[in-house]
Parts: C-alpha cells; sequence; structure tokens
C-alpha cells in the first residue's frame, strides 16, 4: 500500500518530477566530474612539468672532473629518468667547438623541448647539430662533418635557444672516447618526480659524496606552487558550484511537498498519520534521489573521462585520466543527504496544515 | 492595465517569485564566478611561471660560433661583438612593451681562482629601468629571478659606482673555495669582499657576479654587454605562430606581428636592436605554453560544464514556474485574453525575473570569483567589467527560453480541459 502511493505519485506527476530528477542528476553529474578532476590533478599537472627537464644535476665536486656513471643507475632506482652527458672540445679543421656525448636512448624525456629537424637520436658514426653549429660548419642533413676525431653524418639539426645551438651531439660512447672518460660524465641530469625532489636529492647526496648533487629551486618552487594553485582552484570552484547546485535542488525538492497541500489535506482528512505522510515523501526524495545520483555518477564519470581525455590526451602512461571511481560515496551521500533535508524541511508544514482550510479552497 | 497585471502577480505570489528568481540568480552567480575564475587562473598561472627565469635571450650578432662548456670559454670572443648597455632600455620601446616583465643585461668574462678558471658575469642586480617613453621598471638579475634567495645580502646597485668592490658567489664555487659571505677574494688581480652566497642550482652556482660597470672596467669593454635576458608574458604557440613571418601575407603577419607570440616579441626585438639577435629559450617558452593551455583548458572545460549546468538550472525553474499557472493562463483565456496578450504578460514576467536574478547572481558570482582568486593566489583581482551585463543578458535570455514551450503548450490547449481537471 505505501509503495504503490509513491509510484503512484511518481506516475501522476511525471513532467514535475522529471524535472526535480534533471536538477539533482545535474548537480550530481557536476560534483562527479569536479571531484574526479579534482582528485588526479596533482598528478596530471606535476606530469605536464616533465617537458621542462631535469629538476636535479648531479655535477663533479670541485676536486674532480667527472661524475661516477654509477649516479645514473643510482637514479633510476629511486625511480627517477636519468641521463649523462659529456662536453668536451672536438676540433673541426683549426676551429673549435663543444661536442657533447649524449645517451639519447636514456636522454629522450629529458630533452623533449629540443626543436629538431630531422631524427633525435644519432647512431656511431652519425651526430646532430645545433642550428648555430650547422650554419657555421655550412653543413645540412645528411651531410658529414669533419670531426678531427673522425667525421660523422649529421642527422637531425637542433634548435634550442640554449646552449646546444652552438654544439655537436654525438653518441655517448664516442664523447667519452674522445674525452678519455671511463664510466663517468661530465653532468648527470635527473627528472625526478616533482614531489619527490628533495628525498631524491638527498638519497643521491648520500650515496655520490664525491659529487655536488643540486636541485633547480626555481623549477622545483614553480611546479610545487603552480600544482598547489590549480589544485585549489579546482577545489574551491568544485566546493562553490556543489553549493550552488545544492542549494538549487535543496527548492527543487520543497517545492515538491510544498506543492502538495492539498493532497496533505486529502490525506490527513481520511485520517493519515502525519509521520505516515513525512515517510511517504521521504521515500519518494530519496527515491528520486537514488536515481539520478546513480545516473549523474556515470555522467559524471563520461565528463570527467571526456576532460581528461581532451586536455591530458599526451599522457599515455595515466591510463583512466580523470577518472575515479571512489567519488562515488561521498556523491551518494551528500545527495541524499541533501534530498532527505530539503523534503524534512518542508514536510515540516505537514503538521501545521489543517485540512478543512485547505480543502475549503486555495 | 498590463503593468499593473505584471505588479499584481508579483504582489500576490511574492514567495513563489522570490523562489524563481533566486534559482536563477544561483545559476548566475555560478557561471560569473567560473567565467571570472577561468580567465583568472590562466593569468595567474602565466605570471607564476615567469618565476622560471628569462624566456628570450638577446646575443650580440656574431660571425664566430661560442665555444663554453658552464661559462669558461675556449675560445676568446670577439671584441668588436657587442650590445651597447645604452641600447638596452631600448627593449621597452617595442609594440609588446608591456608584456615584458623583466630584463637582465649581462657581461661574460673569465678569471684565474686557485689556478682554475671561473666564470664572472657582471650583471645589474636591481635598477629603475627607464624606457625611452619614459615609463619606468624594475630590471635585473632580480627583477628576473624573483625566486632566487641568497645567503647574506644582495649587492645595492641603484646608483652607478664603477668601483664597488663587492661579489656575489654561486655556492658550489663558495664551497671550493671555502668563501662565507665577508671573506675576500682577489678577482682580476682586484680585492673584493663576498657578501652574499647564491644558490639556484643552475650554473649560476658555479660563477662570480659582480656589478656590470666594475666589470665593463676591468675587461676594458666600457658601456658594453654581451647578453640580454628578457622575461616576456606570451601568448602559448600554435600552428600559425610556428609559420615562417617572412613567408607571410599582409594580414597575416600583421595578425602574428600583433599577438605577444613568442617567435613576434623576439622579432620586434630584434628590429629595434640591429646589432643582436632574440631566440626564444625552448626549454622556457614551450613548457610555459604547453602548461599555460593545459590549465586554461582545464578551467574552460569546467566553465563549460557548469554554464551548462546552471542553464538548465535556470530553465527548469521557468519551466516550472509556468507550470504551475497553467490554471491561471486558463482563466485569463476563458475571460478573452488574447494568445499574443497572455504570452506578452507572461514574457514581461519572466524577463523581469530573469535579469533580476541575473543581476543578483552576476553581482554575487563577481565577489565569489574574487574570492576565490584571492584565496588561491593571495592576489585580489576582479572579472572584467563586461561579464555582468553579458551574464545578465544571458540569464534573461535562457529564462525566457525555458518558459517559452511550457508557454506554448499550455496556450495551445483548451483552457475548459485545464479548468476542470483543477476543480
Amino acid at each position: 500500500m505505501f509503495w504503490r502511493f509513491v509510484l503512484a505519485a511518481v506516475k501522476y506527476r511525471r513532467r514535475r518530477l522529471l524535472l526535480a530528477f534533471a536538477g539533482l542528476a545535474v548537480a550530481a553529474t557536476l560534483a562527479t566530474t569536479l571531484f574526479s578532476v579534482y582528485w588526479g590533478i596533482e598528478r596530471k599537472m606535476r606530469h605536464e612539468f616533465r617537458g621542462y627537464g631535469a629538476n636535479v644535476i648531479i655535477t663533479p665536486a670541485s676536486n674532480s672532473p667527472s661524475v661516477p656513471l654509477g649516479a645514473v643507475d643510482e637514479a633510476e632506482r629511486l625511480g627517477a629518468v636519468a641521463a649523462p652527458f659529456i662536453y668536451t672540445i672536438a676540433r673541426i679543421g683549426d676551429e673549435r667547438v663543444v661536442e657533447a656525448g649524449v645517451d639519447f636512448r636514456r636522454a629522450g624525456p629529458l630533452t623533449s623541448y629540443w626543436q629538431v629537424d630531422g631524427a633525435r637520436t644519432a647512431a656511431p658514426g652519425e651526430c646532430l647539430a645545433g642550428n648555430a653549429a650547422a650554419a657555421h660548419f655550412r653543413v645540412t642533413i645528411g651531410q658529414s662533418l669533419p670531426l678531427a676525431s673522425g667525421a660523422c653524418i649529421v642527422r637531425g639539426i637542433v634548435s634550442t635557444g640554449g646552449a646546444e645551438d652552438n654544439r655537436v651531439m654525438v653518441p655517448f660512447e664516442r664523447a667519452a672516447a674522445d674525452a678519455g672518460f671511463q664510466n663517468a660524465a661530465s653532468v648527470v641530469e635527473i627528472r625526478a618526480d616533482g614531489s619527490r625532489v628533495d628525498a631524491v636529492r638527498a638519497t643521491l647526496a648520500r650515496a655520490l659524496p664525491g659529487a655536488d648533487v643540486r636541485v633547480l629551486h626555481a623549477l622545483a618552487e614553480t611546479e610545487a606552487s603552480v600544482v598547489l594553485k590549480v589544485r585549489s582552484a579546482v577545489f574551491v570552484l568544485a566546493l562553490v558550484i556543489f553549493g550552488i547546485t545544492t542549494l538549487c535542488v535543496t527548492g527543487n525538492f520543497s517545492a515538491l511537498v510544498l506543492e502538495r497541500s492539498r493532497e496533505i489535506g486529502i490525506l490527513k482528512a481520511i485520517g493519515a498519520a502525519e509521520t505516515k505522510i513525512a515517510a511517504l515523501f521521504l521515500s519518494e526524495s530519496l527515491v528520486l534521489a537514488l536515481a539520478s545520483t546513480i545516473t549523474g555518477y556515470a555522467l559524471g564519470l563520461g565528463v570527467a573521462y571526456a576532460i581528461g581525455r581532451k586536455i591530458f590526451s599526451d599522457t599515455a602512461q595515466l591510463p583512466a585520466v580523470g577518472v575515479n571511481f571512489a567519488v562515488f560515496a561521498p556523491v551518494m551521500g551528500v545527495t541524499l543527504l541533501v534530498a532527505a533535508l530539503a523534503t524534512l524541511l518542508a514536510a515540516s508544514r505537514i503538521w501545521r496544515i489543517e485540512p478543512a482550510m485547505i480543502l475549503r479552497g486555495d | 492595465m498590463f503593468l499593473r497585471f505584471v505588479a499584481q502577480s508579483v504582489r500576490r505570489a511574492p514567495r513563489r517569485k522570490a523562489m524563481a528568481i533566486g534559482a536563477v540568480a544561483l545559476g548566475s552567480a555560478v557561471a560569473t564566478a567560473m567565467l571570472g575564475a577561468m580567465l583568472d587562473v590562466g593569468d595567474r598561472v602565466n605570471t607564476e611561471l615567469r618565476s622560471l627565469g628569462a624566456n628570450l635571450l638577446v646575443i650580440p650578432k656574431s660571425a664566430s660560433l661560442p665555444v663554453d662548456i658552464g661559462g669558461i670559454r675556449y675560445q676568446p670572443a670577439a671584441k668588436d661583438e657587442f650590445i651597447p648597455e645604452a641600447a638596452v632600455p631600448k627593449i621597452k620601446s617595442i609594440f609588446w612593451t608591456l608584456n615584458i616583465t623583466a630584463l637582465s643585461p649581462s657581461l661574460h668574462a673569465q678569471t684565474r681562482i686557485d689556478g682554475r678558471d671561473v666564470p664572472v658575469e657582471g650583471v645589474w642586480f636591481r635598477r629603475e629601468l627607464r624606457a625611452p617613453d619614459g615609463t619606468r621598471s624594475a630590471a635585473g638579475l632580480r627583477a628576473l629571478n624573483r625566486t632566487w634567495k641568497i645567503d647574506g645580502r644582495w649587492i645595492d646597485d641603484h646608483q652607478p659606482d664603477d668601483h664597488s668592490a663587492e661579489c656575489i658567489l654561486g655556492e658550489s664555487l663558495a664551497r671550493s673555495l671555502a668563501l662565507q659571505p665577508g671573506s675576500a677574494l682577489n678577482l682580476f688581480g682586484e680585492r673584493f669582499r663576498v657578501v652574499g652566497v647564491l644558490s639556484t642550482g643552475g650554473q649560476e652556482d658555479d660563477r662570480a657576479f659582480v656589478r656590470l660597470e666594475v666589470l665593463e672596467r676591468l675587461t676594458g669593454r666600457n658601456g658594453q654587454v654581451d647578453a640580454i635576458e628578457v622575461g616576456a608574458l606570451t601568448k602559448p604557440e600554435d600552428a600559425f605562430a610556428r609559420k615562417d613571418f617572412s613567408k607571410m601575407s599582409r594580414e597575416e603577419y600583421d595578425r602574428w606581428y600583433c599577438t605577444p607570440y613568442i617567435s613576434a616579441i623576439a622579432h620586434q626585438i630584434d628590429e629595434v636592436l640591429p646589432m643582436a639577435v632574440a631566440h626564444p629559450i625552448r626549454r622556457v617558452a614551450d613548457n610555459e605554453g604547453q602548461v599555460l593551455n593545459k590549465v586554461r583548458g582545464l578551467m574552460l572545460l569546467i566553465a563549460l560544464a557548469a554554464l551548462a549546468t546552471a542553464a538548465l538550472t535556470v530553465w527548469s525553474v521557468m519551466a516550472t514556474t509556468v507550470l504551475e499557472r497553467r490554471y491561471e493562463i486558463a482563466i485569463m483565456q476563458a475571460t478573452g485574453a488574447s494568445t499574443a496578450l497572455i504570452a506578452t504578460l507572461f514574457g514581461a514576467e519572466v524577463a523581469l525575473q530573469g535579469s533580476l536574478g541575473g543581476l543578483i547572481g552576476a553581482i554575487a558570482g563577481a565577489q565569489l570569483s574574487s574570492a576565490v582568486s584571492q584565496t588561491v593566489f593571495g592576489i585580489h583581482g576582479s572579472p572584467p567589467d563586461l561579464l555582468v551585463p553579458l551574464v545578465v543578458f544571458v540569464a534573461t535570455a535562457v529564462a525566457l527560453a525555458g518558459a517559452a514551450q511550457p508557454l506554448r503548450k499550455a496556450l495551445a490547449l483548451e483552457p475548459a480541459f485545464i479548468l476542470r481537471e483543477r476543480a
């Protein structure tokens, strides 16, 4: 009997309920979207800073000419991306040029900001030339650069606006041979996860007492502050939007009860207890809230996924961008609570309604 | 008569009207806050990213190839390749001068300390730069790199003085020479006092810094600098910005020139400093655009989601309002009011509610968005002035659109049918 009442109410006031349903579903969608996005935002924003390259650099201590290559393994063990570089002076005819030895396989993620015309890596016997160096020695892609230690075929022209523009990049092993380095590098560049920079630095400094391990402070601090600010902006906006939609939903659900004074009057006139009527309205609201939360949750996950895909599409190694299933419980809890509170607040009128007054006329 | 109807309607059911207005206001508040915050967050992050230092490097046009590793030159620099120090302020006369947040000229040299070569940089620490048009702005190393911290103190170079005997050392250099703030050392055969030790983690850690005039005197290069680092607020590069400007049509060139792309700013610097060439520092410039695009895109999508929601809310409230008043419409029709009159009457009422709600919401939303930027960025920001009228207009339009469909449906029905249902 009780549930027949609830169902009949849904059936006869389909249009009105549809509006309330839509309102709450939209609120749930928005809440799911915003909180899902918020959840993963820190990781994703930090990921965006990887393009800046290294944030930790190991240089030789003042009494040694080089850094042991063990530093690279050490950093990789800590889960960071690390690459060794060798800088030495090479000769072309009677001119000098800086030859940079690059471990192209490892250095890839650290040099993503290099603008390269041609290939990004060089095999033995090949090299990349900085754009100023290439112009100075008048070589283009495919031509041979006559380094005194052995000519190399230019595979790519690099422009960065930095020191690389004036240099010739060769495979690491070749530069090691030219510089006379054994198991050593001039510099080891490391990209550590932004939130663990200091821990990585401390561990490396302990493991390599003979080297100078530095954090690029400006990068680390800017990254931290931008990530923090974007995160709190999303959070504050999520709260604001959630608060406002909650208010709208509250109004909507109160109206559902207020509009039905006549019905309440009739129910009271034929002897229904107030608590029973309140329970009727409450269960109606909760059924509605449950349905719309589930709909809104599904929609919200979709929107969050779309936002994640649209904005962080190149983050292939971060699956299910923007989707977080854990937000279901809080979203569900809050929407049900809001619906119940709004209904109960309005339901307090049930006790004050005089059946005779209502039934006599509007 | 018409106005009396509207006035009556408001007076008779003030609570219902207040609820409708409230709903429109809430929707508009969300919309305004989101739009305001979206515009704001992008700009703030852009400013924030500028603390990563220069994104443009201006160097003299050169015939020789610099051969240096970590600031040590392995080939003496040609003496005739320089930028006159007097030409530095010209950079602040380009079209996008307001987007240039800081610039720092420097002169590079090296000296021998304890048998090894040490790079020495002559710089402006913090100076007031007077642009050719008379405006003043802060320039120098500290203006460009605001996050740099120093142990000891900075050199104060507000007044020109080429006999200052103070220097600042990079942290690694200071450590290897066992010097602290207060120690003394010889640079170019002159005695200097270390006043501060700088730690950035970058190449600065291995260098010594002195005032520009001092290094000019010590190296005999009076009035010369060999690099200017420039920090500029830019628009992230898109496919259009990467086109070769020399191959653009007249209109394309104008559009490119008048957009703060890094390449356009570099080109404008080349124009005012014919002896120099400006290079975008890709590591900073490209990533800045990358991060900024992500943040803007994120905010835009969140804003769109919120706007759609706000519109839906307003729409549904207005639809409900009309739905509830079908009885009234039927009575009006039964007593002989024309469809046009009823539509105008309700339209006026809805428009009134929509614009009033929109106005309240837009004003509240503007407050909200500046509160958000206050909380998040600690800076008092205010959304653009145009936002409030825009939101009011859109709120009214959406309210009318929401009311239109149920109104048409109610008008199409036989009044008798509705009146009977009610009885």
